[in-house]
This record gives C-alpha cells, structure tokens and sequence, in this order.
C-alpha cells in the first residue's frame, strides 16, 4: 500500500534519512515514530512526492505519488496544521482544494461536519485555534475519500479531548477499510489506535512490528510489596536487582514464581505480587537511543 | 485544466487582498484621469489626442497586474498552502500553467474595470464642461486593445519572476529595484558602450514599448510585444524549472 524502499535525502549537512525501508499494510492504521528530528516528515514529504529522495524510492498504491491519476481521491494527507492562508476561511480553503481535485462543492460541507467544525467554517483560519486547524487539515485529506491517509503529527496541538477525538476518528476510518499511517513522536498519543508501528531514529529504521510484539518483547519487571523488611536482602541474595520504589514497594528483576518462592519459604507475608509491563514510552526510548522525546 | 484555474481564481478572490487590488485600481485611475481632465485647457480637452492619452490611463493597471502574478505564486510559499496545492496537483508546471493563465483572466478584468472608471470619471466631466467626444471608436478600441495586451504581458510577467524567485519580498522589491535601478543602470551603460540600439530589448523596457503609446528609446509596437514574450519565455522556464525541482519542507 506505502512502500519505502532505500529511501535517502539530505539537506545540506543534515542527513534528514538515510536509507530508510518499510511497508505499511492495506487497511491498518501504522504509527510513525521516533523523535523530533528523526526524518518523520521527510520520509512523509518524499512519499507524497513533495521531496525528491537522493536515492531510494517511494510507492503509494504502487505508483510514485506524482503518478497518481487524480490524487486527492486516492490519498490524503495532513502534514503541518499551519498550511493555510491565514486570510481565507476554513470553508474556502476547502473550496479552493475541491475545485482543484475536480470534486463537488458539496464535499466541503460534509467534511466540515465530519469534523465538527461547521460552526467556524466561515471564519478566517488566522483566528483558529490549533486544534481547529487540525480539524481543518483533517477535512482537507478526508474531501476526497481517499483509501490512503497520511498524517504528520496530527494530534500536536490537540488538548485531552481533542486527542481523544481524534483517535475515535481515526479509529472510525479505519473501520471503514482505509490505511492510516500517522506519525508522532509521543507514542501513547498513538498507541492505543495503531495496530502496526515503524520506529525510526536518525532517519533509519530501529523496529517495524505490530504494536503486540513490540510490548511483549519488552522485558518487564516484578513489583512486590511487604511490610517485612528481610525481603529485600533476601532476594538480593538470590543475585537478583532489587529497588525500593517511591511508594515502599520493590521492583525485582525476577520472575514472580521465583519472589513468591523466596517469599514464602522465608514465612514472609506479601501484600502485592504482580508483574509490571515496561511502558511504551519506556520502549520508545529505549529503542531510540534513550534520548528525549521532546 | 479548468478545475486547476477555477481553483486559483477561487484562492485570488478569497483574501482580503483581492479588494484592495479593486480599491487601488479604482482610485489610482480615477485620480489619474481626474487630474489629466481638471489640468487640460478647455478646447484640448475636446481633441482626439487628448481623449486618447485619458484612455491611455488604463495602463495604471499593468501595476497592480504584474504584483498580481508575483502575488499569487509567492503567497504560496510565504504562507505554505503550496503544500496542498502540490498534493491537489503534483504535476508542478500544471500549477504554473493554471496560475498564469488566472492571472491574465484577472489582468484584463482589472483592464476593463480601469476602463470603465475612465469612462465613468470623464463622460460626465465632459457632459458638465460642454467638450465634445471626438476620438474615433476604431483608434480608441485599437489602444485598448494594446493596454490589454499590456496588461497580459505584465501579469505574465509577475508569474515568471514569481515562479523564479519564490520570496515574496524578494520578488517585489527585487522587481522594483530592477525596474528603477537596474534597468536604469544598463541603460546608461549601453549608452557607453553605444550600444543604443539594444536598449529597447530590456525587459521593461520591452514590456513598456508594448503598450502601443511609443516613445523615444523604445521599440516599435511588434518587436517589443515579441521581445516581452521572449524575456517572459525565458524567466517562465527558469522559474518553472525551479518550481519542479524544489524540496517543498
């Protein structure tokens, strides 16, 4: 559906990407990640043929993007919310963009409603919100019905309801059989939506998986609580890492069988026993190098 | 391709921009006919070279056509919306073709408006005076014709300098500077050289012979029409070219 192949580009002497590969499947939504800088909306701008590689190459539905016959029905696309004049309305940006793609201007309102922005439309985008103009940038991919969608960070700028809103949407469209690839560099704005995740990190890939695999390759620790303070040497006695969390509890990089053994045959009395995942942001960072995603 | 100019014409008429360029005409060329009717003597203004030179200020138009064409290229790259334009349509020099081909629509219309307040301004000025209409409607319709074509040339003008140089603030200025300094600079320097004769092949110097109301240094009518062209042919493709290759960030 999108597929990247030995994808290259620099800009002067930064080598935004650097022989970048992956696929995204047909009907599935796929989180782009890595942080700011890792070559995100370059690799995007390549595939929407707005970037010309150095090398490599990049296929959306099979052809080069510039290829496409009438691309907006086929591909849509969200790259930076603020790609508007600031002086023209909501509803004549997507005017102009209708006309462009030969679509009715009947589209306009029903993207409008789709994403609840009918009540601003007639207003000039300079006095929206952040969140308003990724709604309007959302319309704009949406007016052709494409069965691709693109979309670079769509959620920054976004408050709580607004993140939560848009991941229902993007849920909704992919129900409908579309495929998503979104980017972002905070990866649990997209984890609860994506079903596959291709992590990139100074422009080269570090890990394309579904997002199920990508968490149970993640080593977790065991979190146990007691009000014996022997444990703790106890089990550092066995070998084990063990660290006294905030709230008194000991995270040990045992199994859970293995602490409940020491445990009991020590005659310890345990208040809490339970395995604690690593989180995704912890993956994130560990699989880019630990190094911030801000 | 007429989706393509249907779409820039929406995007020309849906800023705040657009009333001012109608505002400026009409007061830039009701002010210029104004005072060449109130300044003229009384039985001048009844002659046929007098009404012809109000006509003549139609050219104020050729202005506000060639900002036109810088406009609607650079504002896409000043504000972005060159993003989804490329996606609309990623044939780039489709773009060029259909915001060229906007620009001479609006141009003319900016032309016929011009036109208009003239006549609006000086009929009824000439009805209260007593002075007598007698230019002929062939020579009359055969200089409007010129500042038509004027007024296409320069709009066609703006969109190969805009194509060309992308910065908005860059191309107007710039533009300015090379109309004002520039040309007036190799002017003087082709006098040096005696040169002379290749003076009227600069382009402004071109784009100005091509109205059709002459002048000392300029080519004749014809030449300098071909010479516009040429120099529009010529930045056109550059500035085209540069559009294609361009990485749009």
């Amino acid at each position: 559906m999108i597929e990247v192949e030995g994808l290259s580009k620099r800009f002067g002497k930064t080598q935004a990407v650097a022989g970048l590969s992956f696929r995204v499947e047909p009907g599935t939504i796929t989180g782009f990640l890595g942080p700011n800088g890792a070559g995100k909306s370059t690799t995007l701008r390549s595939i929407l043929g707005l970037v010309h590689p150095d090398a490599g190459s990049a296929t959306v539905l099979g052809v080069p993007y510039r290829q496409l016959d009438r691309p907006l029905h086929r591909v849509g696309a969200v790259l930076e919310a603020s790609e508007v004049h600031p002086g023209r309305s909501g509803r004549n940006h997507l005017r102009v963009q209708a006309a462009a793609a030969g679509l009715p201007a009947s589209r306009v309102a029903e993207v409008l409603a789709l994403v609840e922005l009918s009540a601003a439309a007639k207003r000039r985008v300079k006095g929206y919100s952040l969140g308003m103009r990724q709604r309007l940038g959302l319309a704009t991919a949406l007016l052709g019905n494409p069965d691709v969608l693109v979309l670079d960070e769509p959620a920054n700028g976004l408050d709580p309801a607004g993140i939560r809103w848009l991941r229902d949407l993007l849920r909704s469209l992919a129900a409908e059989g579309r495929t998503i690839l979104v980017s972002s560099h905070v990866l649990s704005e997209v984890a609860q939506t994506v079903d596959r995740v291709v992590i990139i990190h100074r422009g080269a890939l570090v890990q394309q998986a579904s997002i199920a695999d990508v968490l149970a390759g993640t080593q977790g620790a065991t979190r146990v609580r007691t009000p014996d303070a022997r444990l703790h040497e106890l089990l550092a006695g066995q070998g084990a890492a063990v660290t006294t969390l905030e709230d008194g509890a000991l995270a040990v990089d045992l199994p859970p069988e293995k602490v409940g053994e020491v445990a009991a045959a020590n005659g310890i009395v345990l208040h809490e026993l339970t395995i604690e995942r690593a989180t995704l942001e912890e993956v994130f960072l560990e699989l880019t190098g630990g190094e911030t995603t801000q | 391709m007429s989706a393509l100019v249907r779409a820039e014409l929406i995007k020309i008429r849906t800023t705040r921009g657009w009333w001012a360029y109608l505002v400026v005409l009409v007061l830039l060329t009701g002010i210029a006919v104004a005072g060449e009717v109130g300044s003229a003597e009384r039985a001048q203004r009844s002659t046929a070279d007098f009404q012809l030179g109000l006509v003549e200020t139609i050219g104020v138009a050729v202005l506000l056509a060639i900002i036109l064409g810088i406009t609607i290229i650079t504002t896409e790259f000043r504000h972005g919306t060159v993003t989804p334009t490329f996606l609309a349509t990623p044939h780039r020099e489709q773009v060029i073709a259909a915001k060229a081909i906007a620009a001479v629509v609006v141009a003319i219309g900016f032309a016929l408006l011009s036109l208009l307040v003239v006549l609006a301004v000086a009929l009824p000025w000439f009805a209260i005076v007593g002075a007598e209409w007698n230019l002929g409607g062939g020579d009359a319709a055969t200089r409007v014709a010129e500042q038509l074509l004027a007024t296409v040339l320069w709009a066609l003008m703006g969109i190969a300098v805009g194509a060309l140089v992308q910065s908005q603030v860059a191309a107007l200025v710039g533009t300015l500077i090379w109309i004002f300094v520039g040309e007036a600079l190799l002017l003087g320097f082709f006098g040096l050289l005696n040169l002379d004769g290749a003076r009227g092949y600069l382009p402004f110097q071109a784009l100005d012979g091509a109205d059709g109301t002459g002048g000392g240094e300029l080519l004749s009518y014809w030449p300098a029409v071909a010479a516009s062209l040429a120099w529009i042919a010529v930045i056109g493709a550059a500035g085209t070219e540069r559009t294609r290759r361009r990485d749009i960030t």
